[in-house]
């Protein structure tokens, strides 16, 4: 592959973690829901248009939903691996609930890691929940480890990289992946062998996806350009699928039992007097925006192992 | 009564203590709400002593007492400044601010105070309820439906505003619009350059002052071999605007043009849009009709990107004369006597005339409903009657509604825009409902075509252009900040 394209696509991916950092901090300013971190890795930008608001919210939501179901399947040896993490805030926030996990990964860019586990130097409220009194935290190769946390820089689009990095995890405890609008960075092949890799590696496992979905229509279009302007590859194949075909796949790739919804669907499910709260913050002049963005992403989940058979929307 | 005492040298200790005696006698006659005998004796004291920051602020709430504003506000700022660590004082002088009405000045100094003695409960509960205020006055004046004109335009200073010998861009000459002028404009903004706010603010008041002549319901006479043209929504998609003129031709008297609303937010290009259509239509003002769209208003500004572009761009103070400006924007137009166009649609009532658009008082946000709030905001249905508008504003009307409401007022049809179409137009209710949208994939995800209206003084009979959405460039992040676009990949 030609190292100069890989890079140029690599910087614009790395922008998207920025760019989504400081859209949920500007939600979480404007009272969507609680982060008390999201502060320290955004810088405050001016308002962004409801319709993201709100999608970042059924986002967040979805995905606390899924991960309650999970720990309540779960004794205090679990791990949550986070694929394409970014500066994703979910450590600090599990930490302040009562839920324990027992291991928790992180992996992006390494260039995404390493600023990441700067931040996290720089802040005594990050620092000093990632290691206890007498822990220590460690810096290797760039890495950040410690009882419990471990921030990894790690290429998920080749392989081999993944693996080596994924020795931290426990392959027999029953473990969370959640990888949020990272498989569409990937090629195909390249998606599909990682899923196909981390089923087999995790026999007590739970896949969380959020990516795009039902692209096969205008709306793909209009995205798979603006992709190719920022000098990123269109999505693959597998994201024309609709939610049920989305699902239908994952079992092909060693997941035994998949579900998949769209997020007009998970909108619809998350409770009622919170929904309710939150579309009284900015009032929509129009619905078709949001419902274009909706029907065109999924929550997926898919397991190998009977412990989680039964995790599904509002279960 | 002095208040002009420079902090002078140490005074002797006889002083202070003839100084101390009066203050006795003076706080005496406070207790017994002697008010003006206190002040005398107070001032008499600080003759005395001129450094006691007591005195000052003993000699603050006594004038307090009397309502004497101003001198309590001085009084306590004196205390303050001889004593900084003085926290009474600063209660003082909060107290000063609250009765004069600086609520915000009065929170910093309870402020103060809460963190100085952070364990005082009676300064935390002053502090709290003067945020209260502070943040009750701030909701009010958020939400305040124009009770009074508040005239942003006459506080504009054109004359203090000079143009640096660095300005390279269009001038108006004599402080008017030239064709030339227009021209250079586009040029400047296709270049992503800023017009000088000298120029902008002159514009905005021009517009204002023809508006404010304006009535609601404007009639526009199009002679039989002319042409007119009509477009729908824009949402600051500049480079689509130009592409719109480059298809159908610059405004000008033989090209006239009515743009029907939503000219700004949700793109990111809403300057640029706005004082290109302000420019036409103080350069024609009889050729080029500008009508008020639902985005046009306070709450959408705020929400969708025109506000914060304008800040951003210029400063809050001409987005607030921005608000003031849209308020006089007509809210529908009459070609012909034969063609109504307004941006939203029609009404919960059946018995609306035409008379009745032209005698809607304006000046103002549009309400939560009626038919100001209606024309701007309703949206056609396909099944007759009406519902309730899934939008929550405005109503929902059906091909029955349609034909009453043109037969009552003898029109041929109606043009709205409003809603975002696939092909950028929409024919409905048996061609008597026209909905004609012209920005392009709208905020860079719909993919919709835009479109607009050409049709002859004599037959008045739609003719429709559509056309695809051209590059827009890929400036700074900021210029994205409303593009539902960068929500996609993270």
């Amino acid at each position: 592959m030609d190292n100069r394209i890989w890079s140029a696509e690599e910087e614009a991916i790395i922008a998207t973690n920025t760019e989504a950092t400081e859209c949920k901090r500007c939600a979480v300013e404007l009272g969507y829901w609680k982060d008390d971190y999201i502060g320290y890795f955004a810088k405050h930008v001016d308002r962004k248009a409801p319709e993201i608001n709100r999608g970042y919210y059924a986002r967040v939501k979805g995905v606390e939903m899924f991960i309650h179901q999970f720990l309540e399947r779960c004794d205090t040896k679990c791990q949550i691996i986070n694929l394409g993490c970014g500066f994703d805030t979910l450590y600090w926030r599990l930490k302040d609930t009562t839920q324990a996990v027992g291991n928790f990964i992180e992996l992006d860019f390494p260039a995404v890691t390493a600023k990441k586990a700067h931040i996290i130097k720089r802040n005594k409220a990050l620092l000093e929940k990632i290691c206890n009194e007498d822990g220590e935290v460690v810096i290797r190769e760039g890495d950040l480890h410690s009882d419990g946390y471990h921030l990894v820089g790690c290429d998920l689009r080749c392989l081999t990289d993944v693996k080596r990095k994924l020795s931290v995890a426990a392959a027999g405890a029953p473990t969370l992946v959640l990888a949020e609008c990272v498989l569409v960075y990937l090629r195909s092949d390249a998606a599909d062998a990682l899923l196909r890799h981390l089923a087999a590696a995790f026999p007590r496992c739970v896949l969380l996806t959020y990516e795009q979905c039902s692209l096969d229509d205008k709306f793909g279009e209009v995205m798979a350009r603006n992709l190719r302007g920022r000098g990123v590859a269109a999505p693959g194949r597998s994201h024309a699928l609709g939610p049920a075909d989305g699902a239908a796949r994952l079992q092909t790739l060693g997941w035994g039992r998949a579900r998949a919804w769209d997020m007009v669907a998970v909108w619809r499910a998350l409770p009622d007097e919170d929904r309710a709260r939150v579309e009284r913050l900015e009032m929509l002049d129009e619905r078709e925006l949001l419902t274009q963005l909706n029907s065109h992403y999924a929550l997926a989940v898919a397991t190998t192992c009977d412990l989680f058979a039964d995790m599904d929307l509002n279960a | 009564m002095s208040n002009h005492e420079e902090i002078t040298a140490p005074s002797t200790q006889e002083d202070i203590e003839a100084a101390d005696k009066l203050k006795n006698e003076a706080n005496e006659y406070f207790k017994k709400q002697n008010y003006d005998k206190a002040i005398e004796l107070y001032s008499q004291a600080i003759e005395k002593n001129p450094n006691s920051a007591v005195l000052y602020a003993n000699r603050s709430i006594a004038n307090l007492r009397l309502e004497n504003f101003g001198y309590a506000l001085g009084d306590a700022s004196k205390a303050i400044a001889l004593d900084k660590g003085y926290t009474k004082a600063y209660y003082r002088r909060a107290a000063a601010h609250m009765s004069l009405g600086k609520y915000k000045l009065a929170l910093t100094d309870f402020e103060y105070v809460t963190t100085v003695r952070p364990y005082d409960q009676d300064a935390k509960l002053k502090y709290s309820e003067c945020n209260k205020i502070v943040k009750k006055i701030a909701f009010e004046k958020a939400i305040s439906v124009d009770k009074k004109e508040v005239n942003i335009a006459d506080s504009i200073n054109l004359d203090s505003m000079t143009i640096e010998d660095e300005y390279e861009g269009p001038m108006l000459e004599d402080g008017k619009v030239t064709l030339n002028f227009v021209k250079e404009l586009m040029e400047y903004y296709k270049q992503q350059k800023k017009l000088h706010k000298k120029y902008a603010y002159k514009i905005l008041l021009d517009v204002k002052t023809y508006l404010q002549n304006q009535p609601s319901l404007v009639d526009i006479k199009v002679p039989d071999d002319k042409k007119f043209t009509m477009c729908g929504d824009i949402h600051g998609q500049f480079y689509d605007l130009m592409n719109i003129f480059k298809l159908n031709g610059l405004p000008s008297d033989e090209n006239p043009y009515l743009f029907n609303g939503d000219f700004v937010d949700r793109g990111s290009f809403s300057v640029e849009c706005i004082f290109t259509l302000f420019s036409y239509k103080l350069l024609y003002p009889d050729h080029f009709y500008m009508s008020r769209g639902n985005h046009e208003t306070l709450d959408m500004n705020r929400v969708y990107g025109f506000r914060g572009e304008v800040t951003s761009k210029y400063t809050s103070q001409m987005a607030d004369l921005f608000t003031e400006v849209y308020n006089w924007l007509p809210l529908a137009h009459c070609i012909n006597g034969r063609v109504l166009v307004m941006h939203g649609g029609l009404f919960s009532k059946d018995d609306v005339t035409l008379e009745d658009i032209k005698n809607v008082d304006r000046n103002k946000q549009p309400p939560e409903d009626g038919i100001m709030c209606e024309l701007l905001w309703s949206d056609p249905q396909p099944m007759q009657g009406r519902s309730q508008s899934k939008r929550g504003v405005g109503c929902q009307f059906g091909p029955d509604v349609t034909h009453n409401f043109l037969q009552r007022n003898k029109l041929d049809y109606i043009i709205r825009s409003h809603e975002v179409k696939n092909d950028g137009y929409e024919v409905a209710h048996d061609g008597k409902c026209i909905t004609v949208f012209s920005a392009p994939n709208y905020c860079d995800t719909m993919g919709n075509l835009g479109a607009f209206i050409t049709m002859n003084g004599k037959d008045l009979v739609p003719h429709f252009t559509t056309y695809e959405a051209v590059p827009h460039p890929d400036v700074k992040p900021m210029a994205y900040a409303n593009s539902i676009f960068n929500f996609l990949c993270q």
